[in-house]
């Protein structure tokens, strides 16, 4: 209950913020919009030299890419501009002031910041994955979307779990600036299927660094290539993932000693 | 001025090899895109035996050089100079005798340089066993010849990022501005993809812009790619190119100058 307020709370205070730059957003639409266009003009040079890459079809790369847009998205709007700010926190010590509020501070400390005009990039995966979708000639019933949507959302908790493990660690190790760079560093890797890369990379991109669970995952689940049973595995992923993410942050704050005294 | 370049050397390593840390992860960050492409390219080269003539070692040897050519080349001054501008710390360094730019901000970029490329020999050498390049079409006049083009691609480079950098003093916006400078390089400078496999106006428009000469054309002159004519006229770009940056980062330089005026000054 508290937490819908809050949230839109949030939501309201990062509207108004994005309004005060009003230019500045508009630049960055524009920018992002040249990235979509280098993105489907490097997927285009892929498919003039190839009909496939690991078994996938110029559709489903740009479904991919649809999926890809929307983890990349997490990252870009919730993850990168929080991070930054809980970084500031520790080093400055306001993050007492964060502690001593009534609220879970694990949601505190990921929700406060939303770079809300990316919700855009939202709609704009949805409209990649499904002309996709319809390009490939993939056949999705309505238990294969159902099986995408469930799959999306857990990868995206695992995602965000590793988060949690990632900045937390920054109670232990205070110097640790660089908390989520090797997530962002990786996420390139979620561009194309897992299938095309070489054996190491694959395991580092599914069990290490899971990229791939939020994006490659997901997909299969729409083309219908998992059964019921993985399906169910990866949504325990998600789960598992989410309480061993809580328990980290939670040792992590009784690391924590505040930077000012 | 040697005497000022060997103190500033010694200042610019040691507070970069404080940020050691953060130069790995800068490593990993800067690796990851050429070994997807990497991956991408040679799995498809596998599946159907040659793209466009090029087979996987091709592409393999590609990246692989691309991995040094793209070290010695590329520079991070607009993340390391165009804040000072903002923030006014830029100040303190007008008032010595000497360039902020061509001295400090490039000794910075060298021995930012020195250290990844400590972090990056292992990197590749561990590549190296995975692919098992077959790199037997390097000929040591190629590497020689590639010298002076890295080096005129570093310094063509460098001093367009800095007058892109210097635009710091007219909008705060240049953080964008260059984001649109780093999509063309991708583009046109053979980053993404050998430019034979880009779309032929792509391929002849690159041949006239400088990007090439920071990845493509050292790329080519190591792997012994190149035409007599190709490296004549790979290197007529790079000595056109560097004169007109030489202008342009001073013209804009000058003038910005002018205009600077430091916040709580």
């Amino acid at each position: 209950m508290n937490t819908w307020k809050l949230l839109s709370a949030f939501l309201k205070v990062n509207v108004q913020m994005a309004l005060a730059y009003r230019a500045d957003t508009v630049v960055n639409i524009l920018l992002n919009i040249m990235w979509l266009g280098w993105e489907l003009l490097s997927l285009g040079i892929i498919f003039s030299n190839t009909e496939t890459i690991g078994g996938w079809g110029f559709g489903e790369l740009i479904a991919l890419l649809g999926v890809f847009r929307l983890v990349h998205t997490l990252m870009i709007a919730l993850i990168w501009p929080n991070t930054e700010k809980f970084n500031q926190s520790i080093r400055d010590g306001s993050m007492d002031y964060t502690l001593l509020q009534p609220v879970n501070s694990m949601f505190l400390v990921t929700f406060s910041r939303i770079t809300v005009w990316r919700a855009w990039d939202l709609i704009l995966a949805a409209v990649l994955i499904v002309v996709g979708v319809n390009m490939s000639g993939d056949t999705a019933t309505p238990l294969s979307i159902l099986a995408f949507i469930v799959l999306t959302i857990s990868g995206a908790i695992v995602i965000y779990s590793l988060w949690i493990v990632l900045i937390a660690l920054t109670f232990w190790f205070t110097k640790f600036d660089n908390n989520v760079t090797i997530l962002q560093a990786l996420l390139d890797a979620g561009r194309y299927p897992v299938t095309v890369y070489p054996v190491w990379l694959r395991i580092l991109v599914t069990f290490i660094i899971p990229i791939a669970v939020a994006t490659t995952i997901p997909l299969q689940g729409l083309r219908g290539e998992l059964d019921l049973g993985r399906i169910l595995m990866f949504v325990a992923i998600g789960v598992a993932s989410f309480l061993v993410a809580s328990q980290v942050w939670k040792r992590g704050l009784k690391q924590y000693s505040g930077a000012s005294s | 001025m040697l005497k000022v370049f060997q103190r500033l050397w010694q200042v610019n390593w040691a507070e970069q090899w404080q940020y050691r840390a953060n130069l790995i992860m800068y490593l990993l960050y800067w690796l990851v895109s050429p070994i997807i492409y990497l991956a991408v390219w040679t799995s498809i080269a596998q599946s159907k035996g040659s793209v466009n003539g090029l087979t996987a070692n091709d592409f393999v040897t590609y990246y692989m050089t691309l991995l040094i050519v793209d070290q010695i080349t590329s520079n991070i001054v607009i993340h390391t100079f165009a804040y000072k501008v903002q923030d006014g710390s830029l100040s303190g360094e007008l008032v010595r005798p000497i360039h902020p730019m061509l001295t400090n901000a490039l000794v910075n970029n060298i021995a930012f340089k020195g250290l990844t490329i400590m972090g990056f020999i292992p990197v590749w050498i561990v590549l190296f066993f995975l692919y098992k390049p077959d790199f037997s079409n390097v000929a040591w006049s190629g590497i020689l010849l590639a010298i002076p083009a890295m080096l005129i691609g570093f310094s063509v480079g460098f001093l367009l990022s800095a007058a892109i950098t210097s635009l710091a003093f007219w909008t705060t916006r240049v953080y964008s501005i260059h984001e649109f400078y780093y999509a063309l390089m991708l583009l046109f400078s053979g980053q993404f993809v050998p430019l034979t496999l880009m779309p032929k106006i792509v391929q002849e428009v690159a041949q006239y812009l400088p990007y090439q000469l920071q990845i493509y054309f050292p790329i080519q002159l190591i792997l012994g790619k190149l035409s007599g004519a190709q490296i004549l006229h790979g290197y007529t770009m790079g000595v056109i190119w560097l004169t007109v940056s030489i202008v342009v980062f001073n013209w804009v330089w000058r003038n910005g100058v002018k205009r600077y005026s430091a916040v709580g000054a």
